[in-house]
């Protein structure tokens, strides 16, 4: 079945639009609302109800897949507060870009015993940027946001070359 | 997806891979990105005194058809002049690979590169010709 994702994941579990999520209080919603919508519940129904109960199921999924990520959250907040700020912040420092493909290179050449250091590196600058990001999302500085999202990918990418070489 | 036979070659053999000392006078770099995808080139020109490209390098971090808009990007750039240079456009990369429509971005990658690398050596030439002035005076 066809369905458009629906564009404001948090309307859809009934949440404020906010980064800090309780990761429990989430879980516990969308398995209330998974409940909700179970097919088995609605069986007595006409077709069109069942349609729009699977409809309802289909956005709850694709809500709960963005929420329970933080960088997805992240992103998915970033263009309901300011649509548009990721496209035009794509433009990334060339000083941050030169430093990234030199960290792609470390990560495609790091020998077997470099590898622990270097994810413990990783980790810190992916978890240091995250650190920014919901800074910088408290204060509305949207600009600054989509630039943080944006220069996260190399270093999260980085980080998953790096699992994937071990 | 299938790629062309020559993105294949140029992912397979990339031409001109490797750096240029980016503080020479004569070499302009170029770094730009693509972050959604998570792709990074870097582009080198090393420019004699009449404005003939004598050498270009790249290294890229991203997929095949950026690798190949890269190599390919260089090797059109040997023996140019940076006027001809300035003037390559991503469709004729796309043209000349075989792109398909998903992976334009990449082409447009190159040509961004490119122009960062005239830039950066344009502005390095002009920084000198400041001082070379303030010397005579």
């Amino acid at each position: 079945m066809i369905h458009v994702p629906a564009p404001d994941p948090f309307a859809v579990f009934g949440l404020q639009r906010s980064i800090d999520l309780d990761e429990r209080t989430l879980e516990q919603r969308y398995l209330k609302l998974s409940r909700e919508c179970h097919p088995d519940l609605h069986r007595q129904k006409e077709t069109g109800d069942c349609i729009a109960v699977l409809q309802r199921a289909a956005e709850i999924n694709d809500a709960w897949k963005i929420l329970r990520d933080p960088w997805q959250r992240a992103r998915a907040l970033l263009e309901l507060l300011s649509p548009g700020a990721l496209e035009r912040n794509k433009k990334l420092d060339p000083m941050f870009l030169a430093d990234a493909l030199e960290l792609a290179e470390e990560v495609a050449f790091a020998s077997v015993e470099n590898v622990p250091q270097l994810r413990t590196r990783l980790s810190g600058a992916v978890a240091s940027d995250m650190q920014t990001l919901r800074a910088q999302l408290a204060r509305g500085d949207v600009d600054a946001a989509a630039r943080t999202l944006h220069a996260s990918h190399y270093h999260r990418k980085a980080l998953q070359d790096l699992d994937a070489k071990s | 997806m299938a790629y062309s036979d020559k993105v294949l070659d140029h992912y397979q053999n990339p031409r001109n891979v490797g750096s240029l000392d980016k503080n020479d006078p004569n070499v302009g770099t170029g770094v730009v990105g693509a972050p959604e995808c998570g792709d990074v080139m870097k582009l080198q020109i090393k420019v004699d005194d009449d404005g003939r490209i004598l050498d270009a390098k790249f290294k890229t971090y991203g997929c095949g058809s950026a690798i190949a808009s890269s190599s390919l990007a260089t090797e059109w750039l040997k023996g140019a002049s940076v006027e001809a240079a300035a003037q390559i456009k991503n469709t004729q990369i796309v043209e000349e690979l075989s792109l398909p429509p998903v992976k334009i971005h990449c082409s447009v990658l190159a040509e961004d590169a490119i122009k960062a690398a005239i830039d950066d050596w344009r502005q390095k030439r002009a920084a000198r010709q400041q001082v070379g002035e303030g010397a005579k005076s």
